[in-house]
């Protein structure tokens, strides 16, 4: 049995499409990539699956049960976490309680145990020594792995990684690609969306290439960059053989 | 629940929950509630009217401090639960209660009635939940105006004290405020060191993640919806011992709503100090300013719109970032056990 399974999810805004009949199932401790232009509805698949968006159609089942009737906080106490594309902590709190909110609220743990999950989520993406700052004063790369600590607080089977390494340097990028590797070895099936592919094609074992809400190719990373489809959607013109016209 | 296929080790970090020595926290904490109870019999009268007023305002403006400066709801419509406190006092005076003990009953009426008017109110957002809130408390006012039983709109005074002395009832009065304050600020202190607290902090600073945290949103805020209007509910009771009269245009008066969100806005929204240090501040304006007029309002909204524009954070948040000293902590200090 997968572990995440969506069937035939479509959403539309208006006339906007950002989902259509998307059909992809995740396996325990797997990670599939997600790539696709800027509007080809990357972001609102995780708010789909995270429970902030409702699709018009479709299912989506995670250990099996139909997630559809949780709402986004009851889907991260099952265990989805996520991050978000634009980091959103907590600013007024500090970076510890930032992830003491998820180990008490989503991990649903208690006192010693939750300053515990709190604080290794924290060691996991090297910012245990900005424990005690308020999560307002910190850079961009910190602010995203904060994002990934409070995600990993909630104690997540699957983790949804929307453009975690953008605006990173590469030095930075491979900090996080480390950590993310590290935490699939640890058994965390990952989804991650990214525009820095570079980083994809060192981590996920399968590559989605989703364009005006479709899944237009499906596979083997390197497969599916150099298939004919992706290469036009992000060379532009037709591919006539190995050439773009 | 799901595990994290990662073993956490125990005890990776210890905790603490003060910034300095809760000892001198309470020694200072023990001296003021030694002498604020026994001001009546230390103090001269006219002093003793002004902390019973200024005992009242802490109550609502701790209240309303929960509700915008942790939960992110901006309520301009706190005086429908002060109100139904009063008028709560009244019914059960009238039904033969002695009116201190119908304090807490007055507070659970309130918190009874908050629980459908949140079904009502969570449906909207921002400017239109406030705006909603302001509409609740016209209409109960109004309702209430309408009833016989409270003198309709003239009101009618508050009875059980027939058997007590002016300056029995005086004290009384005093006693009841300074104690439902207490209450209230102890309750609130506690509260924000719960689990709830740190809870209503994520929501205030972002909702959605607070969400995708784990966190029931609606919930959380809901309860604290209910708590505040229990609170609201002890301050009107106490607001009806102390006149001891009750009427609409007093008790349901939206001036409650203004002086709770100026003196929370001048102390410090989310903190549990802002609202104590912001109504020490409104009071010692009025009592020195009042001889000017108008003046002392044109001053009040003066100070309001400077501390909003230079000090968003209020007098008190300000201090605190600037010295990291927090009178009542609820925050969470680490040390890694492995250095």
């Amino acid at each position: 049995m997968s572990l995440l399974q969506l069937e035939g999810v479509s959403k539309k805004f208006g006339q906007v499409v950002v989902g259509e009949q998307i059909t992809f199932q995740l396996e325990e401790a797997r990670a599939i990539g997600i790539v696709g232009p800027n509007g080809a509805g990357k972001t609102s698949l995780f708010g789909i699956i995270s429970g902030d968006i409702r699709p018009d159609a479709g299912t989506i089942h995670f250990e099996g049960n139909d997630l559809l009737k949780l709402n986004s906080a009851q889907r991260a106490r099952a265990g989805i976490g996520r991050t978000y594309q634009v980091p959103r902590p907590f600013e007024h709190m500090t970076v510890f309680e930032n992830a003491l909110v998820a180990a008490q609220q989503g991990a649903r743990l208690r006192s010693q145990h939750s300053y515990d999950l709190a604080y290794d989520s924290l060691e996991r993406t090297g910012l245990s020594e900005f424990a005690n700052q308020p999560a307002g004063s910190l850079t961009l790369l910190h602010r995203k792995r904060l994002e990934l600590s409070r995600a990993l607080a909630t104690s997540p089977r699957v983790l949804l990684l929307d453009e975690i390494a953008g605006g990173l340097t590469d030095l930075e990028v491979n900090e996080l690609t480390a950590i993310i590797r590290q935490l699939q070895s640890d058994g965390i099936a990952i989804v991650w969306i990214e525009h820095v592919v570079r980083a994809l094609l060192n981590t996920v074992d399968r590559l989605i290439c989703l364009a005006a809400g479709k899944i237009v190719a499906d596979g083997d990373p390197q497969e599916v960059l150099s298939s004919a489809a992706v290469r036009e959607l992000y060379l532009g013109g037709k591919v006539v053989g190995e050439s773009v016209q | 629940m799901s595990i994290s296929p990662r073993e956490i080790g125990s005890d990776l970090v210890s905790i603490r929950r003060t910034t300095h020595s809760p000892g001198i926290t309470l020694v200072v904490a023990g001296a003021m509630i030694g002498v604020l109870t026994g001001a009546p019999w230390i103090f001269p009268a006219s002093f003793v009217t002004v902390l019973m007023n200024f005992f009242i305002l802490v109550s609502m403006a701790t209240m309303w401090n929960l509700m915008a400066g942790y939960a992110g709801m901006v309520s301009i419509g706190q005086q429908a639960f002060v109100g139904l406190g009063g008028y709560a006092t009244l019914y059960f005076a009238l039904k033969g209660m002695s009116p201190y003990v119908a304090i807490p009953f007055s507070a659970l009426t309130c918190a009874l009635i908050a629980i459908p008017v949140t079904y009502l109110l969570f449906r909207l957002r921002g400017g239109y939940f406030s705006i909603a809130t302001w509409v609740v408390a016209d209409t109960a006012g109004i309702i209430i105006g309408t009833i016989a039983l409270f003198g309709g709109g003239t009101g009618r005074p508050v009875p059980g004290f027939t058997n007590f002395s002016p300056t029995q009832i005086t004290n009384f009065a005093y006693l009841s405020c300074w104690f439902v304050a207490l209450v209230v600020i102890a309750g609130t202190y506690l509260l924000l060191r719960s689990r709830l607290g740190l809870v209503l902090s994520s929501v205030r600073d972002n909702e959605i993640s607070a969400r995708s945290s784990g966190v029931k949103v609606t919930s959380a805020r809901r309860t604290v919806f209910i708590i505040a209007a229990a609170g609201c509910g002890a301050a009107g009771a106490v607001l009806a011992i102390a006149q001891p009269y009750v009427q609409v245009s007093n008790e349901f008066n939206i001036q409650w709503a203004a002086e709770m969100l100026f003196v929370s806005m001048i102390g410090g929204l989310g903190t549990v100090e802002g609202p104590i240090i912001g109504c020490v501040i409104f009071f010692a304006l009025q009592q020195s300013l009042q001889s000017y007029g108008a003046w002392y309002l044109i001053i009040f909204g003066s100070l309001a719109v400077t501390i909003a524009i230079w000090q968003p954070r209020g007098l008190w948040g300000a201090f605190r970032d600037k010295f990291h000293i927090e009178l009542l902590p609820v925050g969470y200090w680490t040390r890694s056990k492995k250095q």
